[in-house]
């Protein structure tokens, strides 16, 4: 399996965990029963060497699903409210790790060699981090960690399990009231975006093995690459995984998560975004924004409401197919303006920077807008 | 066991068009593609540099968008204000006069060709005409969109405010029916930080550090610099509305960010961070937030799942790059108030400076 694949799985795995090594296609399909499961996996805490935007390869510790091979971040653990975990983890490396997710599960120290079996309760719906709490935060910007999401048993068209009265009126308001026209969210409209950075002259220290002091880290950490999803500039903005993709009036949730050691304040043009949960923690006061603070570690949940960008001047009604017909007929720099294509990207704008320059091939993604609210897509140029 | 490696994915011949355009972007010039009546057209050409003085004699080098129709007022840092009427079609004159640039227009939400991103659509050389409306007073900025890290610092930007339909002295806010709240005074914080050293080094190299474009193949690694410095960022000039402060403990008196109001008088402060730190903030006057980013809050439709906030007098708040907050203020007696910034590093948290002012109340 390819990782556009695996990440597919990640994102629609509404039904079951996505790490199981012989799951098939996970069903979009949710539970019709509240029966809560077990399921069992596992996981290595492994290395390898993993290439930049730029061709530079950085040694990395990585979780790694061993049916599939390390990546980074860490697989996607998709998981539903209420389920039992059991989850095997080896440390394949030559000196102590963990496995936490803060007041979820915490593994102690696994020593090398070692294996370990960890059985916890699923916690509350929303987004959460998953990470190497030793040495912190060295292991974690080394590469160890990873998104764990957790859905309600019955998604349906809200992703959260008793939600603040704001976010059940956002999420029942979609596709429903007058101002937010078109379609529920649907689970299969979810993105991931974990944000973090290398400095790979830390990734050598580790490789060399040699001790990293975190207050050294945090004194003299200077990033050099920034990513999404582990990819980083053009190669971010344009894997479709990352891309919420659709037409007028089909919202997506997107989970960010920053594990980081660097604060970032992502915007994103075209619409402005509900933050529906901080930490797992829905909000009773979910403000409309273009802009937000990740501090390091916090997971943040936007809502992209999908709305025709408000700014379009010209009769509201007139399908923007039809209002924007000589835009959308165009083709600048090779590349067809049909769909409209905006990005999110980092506003520390040094965040956009890979090796110190090379803008914009940090820190960046896409979303794009394919047709109208009624149904019908904007022309497809050549 | 050898260490495995993780490449980079493969991209396609499909895909080479959108990588080259991602760090090549075209130049395009003309109107706009699908132009509607404008009600307000404004000019704006970029760049002109400018010297910024500084409270020690010296001065730091600025690049600014200039108001070609303003002798007197056209070239100042921040650049200048743009300032319009909800429902207004706004047709912006862009004229470049050097290199290629582009405008943002940071929360407004028009086509992309009308939203100054270069790799989702071009860079401008020459003239081009920006065509958006004003859909929902509140508080924006602009900004050059190209080579965004060193663009945005050098001071290629601008607020931009967005009055409800009565103008002036009223901001959209909960306040059934109406929802907009009158004020009597408005004070703009547009707080920055600067690098002198990438203002001294890099005030000529508009493309500093850029990526070569090589359209048959974008992602090759030969092509990419390696030798950068945009991402070590190290302030050493702190502002507040263009005004340096002189150090940590001196506040800032200049009318243009000092506030000057009478009790019973009704406060708007507008805040915006145009840096690149983590900005804490503490005011020492009650104050409530009336909306982020040109969003009022509680205001129906888009705004009624969120609600105004009370920030008490002492209690800190902190703001990252390119977020907006307005706040009101109601001052119940007069005194003198503090206001400070402390500007942190984003990774240590340490405090590298601060800037005061003050809230006067007579």
């Amino acid at each position: 399996m390819n990782r556009r694949d695996f990440l597919r799985y990640a994102v629609v795995g509404a039904a079951a965990l996505t790490l199981d090594g012989c799951m098939k296609r996970a069903s979009v399909q949710p539970p019709t029963h509240h029966s809560h499961r077990t399921t069992s996996y596992s996981l290595n805490i492994s290395e390898a060497l993993v290439e930049m935007v730029d061709g530079t390869a950085v040694y990395m510790w990585l979780y790694e699903d061993p049916m599939k091979g390390p990546s980074f971040p860490g697989p996607v653990i998709n998981a539903n409210e209420g389920d039992r975990i059991i989850l095997s983890i080896t440390n394949t490396l030559d000196e102590d790790h963990s496995f936490s997710v803060p007041g979820v599960v915490e593994s102690g120290n696994i020593a090398p060699g070692e294996k370990k079996v960890l059985t916890f309760t699923v916690p509350a719906t929303g987004t959460y981090l998953y990470f190497d709490s030793l040495n912190a935060p060295v292991n974690r910007i080394l590469g160890l960690h990873g998104a764990m999401v957790v859905l309600p048993h019955d998604t349906g068209n809200n992703p959260y399990t008793n939600p603040a009265s704001a976010v059940r009126e956002l999420f029942n308001d979609l596709g429903h009231a007058e101002h937010f026209p078109g379609e529920p969210w649907i689970a299969e409209r979810t993105r991931i975006w974990l944000f973090t950075s290398v400095d790979p002259k830390f990734n050598q220290m580790a490789m060399e093995g040699k001790l990293i002091n975190p207050e050294e880290l945090v004194n003299s950490y200077l990033p050099r690459y920034f990513t999404i999803n582990g990819q980083s500039g053009a190669f971010a903005a344009h894997d479709h995984n990352n891309v919420p993709s659709g037409r007028i009036g089909q919202p997506h949730l997107i989970r960010l998560l920053n594990a980081d050691v660097d604060f970032h304040s992502p915007h994103i043009h075209g619409n402005h975004v509900y933050v529906t949960a901080i930490n797992a923690q829905t909000r009773d006061n979910a403000q409309f924004v273009d802009t937000f603070t990740l501090a390091p570690m916090d997971r943040v949940d936007w809502l992209l409401p999908f709305m025709r960008p408000p700014d379009i001047p010209g009769d509201p009604n007139m399908p923007l197919r039809e209002l924007v017909k000589n835009e959308l007929s165009k083709v600048l720099g090779d590349v067809p303006q049909s769909p409209l294509t905006y990005p999110m990207h980092g506003h520390d704008e040094l965040s956009q920077t890979a090796a110190g320059g090379n803008y914009p091939q940090g820190l960046v993604t896409t979303w794009e807008i394919t047709g109208d609210l009624d149904g019908v897509d904007f022309p497809s140029v050549h | 066991m050898s260490i495995r490696t993780i490449s980079r994915r493969q991209i396609s011949e499909e895909e080479k068009p959108v990588f080259h355009k991602h760090v090549c972007p075209p130049k395009h010039s003309g109107p706009p593609p699908d132009p509607v009546a404008p009600t307000v057209t404004i000019a704006r050409n970029l760049m002109v540099t400018i010297n910024l003085p500084l409270p020690d004699g010296g001065a730091v080098p600025m690049w600014i968008i200039e108001d070609p129709d303003d002798q007197v007022g056209g070239q100042v840092f921040p650049s200048k204000m743009i300032r319009v009427v909800e429902g207004d079609v706004v047709h912006v004159r862009t004229g470049v006069k050097t290199n290629t640039h582009t405008i943002h227009w940071h929360g407004i939400e028009p086509t992309p060709m009308n939203d100054g991103v270069g790799k989702h659509s071009f860079e401008v050389s020459g003239n081009f005409t920006y065509q958006w409306l004003a859909g929902q007073s509140g508080t924006y900025f602009y900004h050059c969109h190209k080579n965004t890290t060193l663009h945005f610092e050098m001071g290629l930007y601008g607020l931009l405010i967005i009055d409800p339909p009565r103008g002036e002295g009223y901001v959209a806010g909960f306040n059934p029916p109406s929802h907009v709240i009158p004020y009597d005074v408005e004070a703009l914080w547009v707080v920055d930080e600067i690098d002198s050293r990438w203002h001294r080094e890099l005030a000529s190299t508009h493309d500093a550090f850029m990526q070569k474009c090589d359209p048959n193949d974008p992602s090759a690694p030969g092509p990419f610099t390696q030798n950068g410095f945009l991402n070590d960022f190290r302030p050493d000039i702190f502002l507040i509305t263009g005004v340096p402060r002189l150090d940590d403990d001196t506040p800032i008196m200049d009318p243009a960010v000092a506030v000057y109001a009478k009790v019973g008088q009704t406060i708007l402060l507008r805040i915006l961070h145009s840096g690149y730190t983590v900005q804490r903030y503490t005011i020492g006057i009650d104050a409530e937030a009336i909306a982020f980013d040109g969003r009022p809050f509680g205001v129906p439709p888009f705004g009624k799942y969120s609600k105004p906030f009370a920030i008490s007098a002492g209690t800190p708040f902190t703001l990252t790059v390119a977020r907006r907050i307005e706040l009101i203020i109601r001052p119940k007696r007069p005194g003198v108030f503090p206001a400070q910034v402390e500007f942190l590093h984003d990774i240590t948290g340490r405090r590298l400076a601060m800037a005061r002012t003050v809230i006067n109340v007579s």
